[in-house]
């Protein structure tokens, strides 16, 4: 069978409200679903709706549960636990009573001869037998809980004479008595104070290390265009330079962009030449006395090769410098404090190059 | 009067103790696990599986007799349709003087059988079911309402 039409409406809400519906009895009510399709193809039809379908999967799981009910009850009622087959004869006359069966008024008939039965002996020998597609496993698995031990099992001994071995042993203390955990070590203040004094000098040793790495690396350091603001006239005090607002076009005059020729005899300048003042101001750390310094560019853009290639890190820091007014760079603000400058140059330049933070 | 109906009970008894016997050899649609789990939810309790069985079957005739008399009814609006459209083909047949074409290729049982919720549901109130099914979903509370009230 296939589905034979489409249905409006909200699929979502009405799957979802299915399952809050089901309860958790999927699987059972997918068999059901299947063993009902397969009635009405026996039946003839070719095709039907989703909706109806299922109404009819829920109509005879229903029919099966009253039926097994109304058994249960017939056979209590005769004080018994278990049914037998004459309480499901009965059971059935009862669900059949609307429709009605022959011999339904006889006040005392007799249960083996009844309508019913004779009604279902028909059926089974007049309809065609038609199993159910697929084997179903025995359903639902119960799974074997995990015993708490007794106490003969765990070896403890109960905690009393009128507990008997064999009950499950008590939970351990520690579930349900709070012990306080104390800190053992004995604290020595001057200790803490100098192991800490310590910790900050080896930080800033190794910071102003990684800044000299940064530094002395070949690669293409692009450094933020903090030389871009200096000609102007308003000073924009910011912390991070690619917050300033952009320039309009034409307020700066700059070179002209030459292409470089790719003439390996041609001297390139490299980062590490440019930059060398500042290389040389991050090494004498002198940073206070350079704020009254101007600010000196090149007149021609240097070309910067934008090299891929690891180098190493262990490069001899060029000594040569073109021009020591550079080392203002760095500066900013003179308020800072300056290990929080420091700090500061060094993380931008880890920011804007994720390449030499992989090589270190 | 008492013996006879004493043998009458026999009867009866061998009656249903072979039809029991011969649910062993007829496998009903339903399967038995499935029939044994919604029994034992619903608190029967029964070691023996041609009671299971005589369950499936007992399902098995229930689910069948609702489907083909919601077979009935989609086969007798069908033919209706078909009818309907007999007729009017020859009152046309009788206004125009050539001879239409007659498709008689065009049978009911060519039209595919598809069990809906109208069906279904007329089906299902003659066994005392009543389902009432919604025609259609709308999106929101606010479907179908006047345009100037929907803008609240």
């Amino acid at each position: 069978m296939s589905d034979g039409g489409r249905e409006s409406g909200t699929d979502n809400q009405t799957s979802s409200k299915k399952s809050k519906v089901s309860g958790g009895d999927e699987f059972g009510r997918a068999i059901a679903k299947i063993a009902v399709t397969q009635i009405c193809g026996s039946t003839g039809f070719h095709s039907s709706h989703h909706s109806a379908l299922d109404a009819l999967t829920d109509v005879a799981i229903r029919y099966i549960s009253d039926l097994g009910k109304a058994a249960n009850f017939y056979a209590n009622l005769s004080g018994r636990t278990s049914s037998n087959v004459f309480d499901v004869i009965q059971g059935l006359e009862d669900l059949g009573l609307p429709q009605g069966f022959s011999g339904a008024s006889d006040v005392y008939r007799c249960l083996a001869s009844s309508g019913v039965v004779q009604e279902i002996c028909q059926f089974v020998s007049t309809s065609v037998e038609v199993p159910f597609s697929r084997p179903v496993p025995r359903f639902p698995i119960a799974r074997t809980p995990k015993q708490i031990p007794s106490f003969a099992h765990v070896g403890e001994a109960p905690a009393g004479n009128h507990i008997p071995d064999w009950l499950p042993a008590f939970p351990d203390p520690h579930t349900y008595i709070r012990t306080p955990v104390w800190n053992e070590r004995a604290t020595d203040p001057r200790a803490d104070k100098i192991e800490q004094a310590r910790q900050r000098r080896k930080a800033e040793r190794s910071l102003l290390s990684l800044q000299q790495r940064l530094a002395c690396n070949a690669t293409a350091g692009f450094m933020p265009a903090i030389a871009g603001d200096a000609g102007k006239g308003k000073q924009i005090v910011t912390n991070n330079p690619f917050l300033t607002p952009p320039l309009p076009h034409g307020e700066k005059e700059v070179s002209e962009i030459v292409m470089p020729n790719e003439d390996a005899d041609e001297k390139k300048l490299s980062v590490l030449e440019t930059f060398a003042p500042a290389i040389e101001a991050a090494k004498r750390e002198s940073f206070p006395s350079l704020i009254s310094e101007e600010r000196v560019l090149p007149s021609e853009r240097p070309h910067f090769k934008f090299g891929i290639h690891k180098k190493s890190i262990v490069v001899p820091l060029s000594s040569e410098t073109r021009n020591a007014k550079m080392d203002s760079w760095f500066l900013r603000d003179d308020e800072k404090d300056d290990k929080k400058r420091r700090a500061e140059m060094i993380l931008k330049g880890a920011m804007e190059n994720p390449q030499e933070l992989a090589q270190l | 009067m008492n013996s006879s109906s004493g043998e009458g009970r026999h009867d009866d008894d061998s009656a249903l103790t072979e039809f029991l016997a011969s649910l062993m050899d007829y496998t009903p649609t339903i399967p038995d696990e499935l029939v044994e789990h919604y029994l034992s939810r619903s608190g029967f309790h029964c070691p023996d599986l041609r009671l299971t069985r005589l369950v499936a079957v007992a399902a098995q005739k229930f689910i069948s007799e609702v489907a083909s008399d919601a077979l009935q009814y989609v086969q007798s609006f069908q033919f209706l349709a078909f009818f309907c459209s007999i007729e009017l083909r020859i009152m046309h047949c009788k206004a125009r003087p050539a001879p239409p074409v007659k498709d008689k290729s065009k049978q009911p049982k060519d039209k595919r059988l598809v069990l809906t919720m109208e069906d279904l549901s007329k089906a299902l109130h003659k066994h005392g079911v009543n389902l009432k099914h919604q025609e259609y979903f709308a999106d929101s509370p606010l479907t179908g309402m006047d345009p100037s009230s929907r803008e609240e």
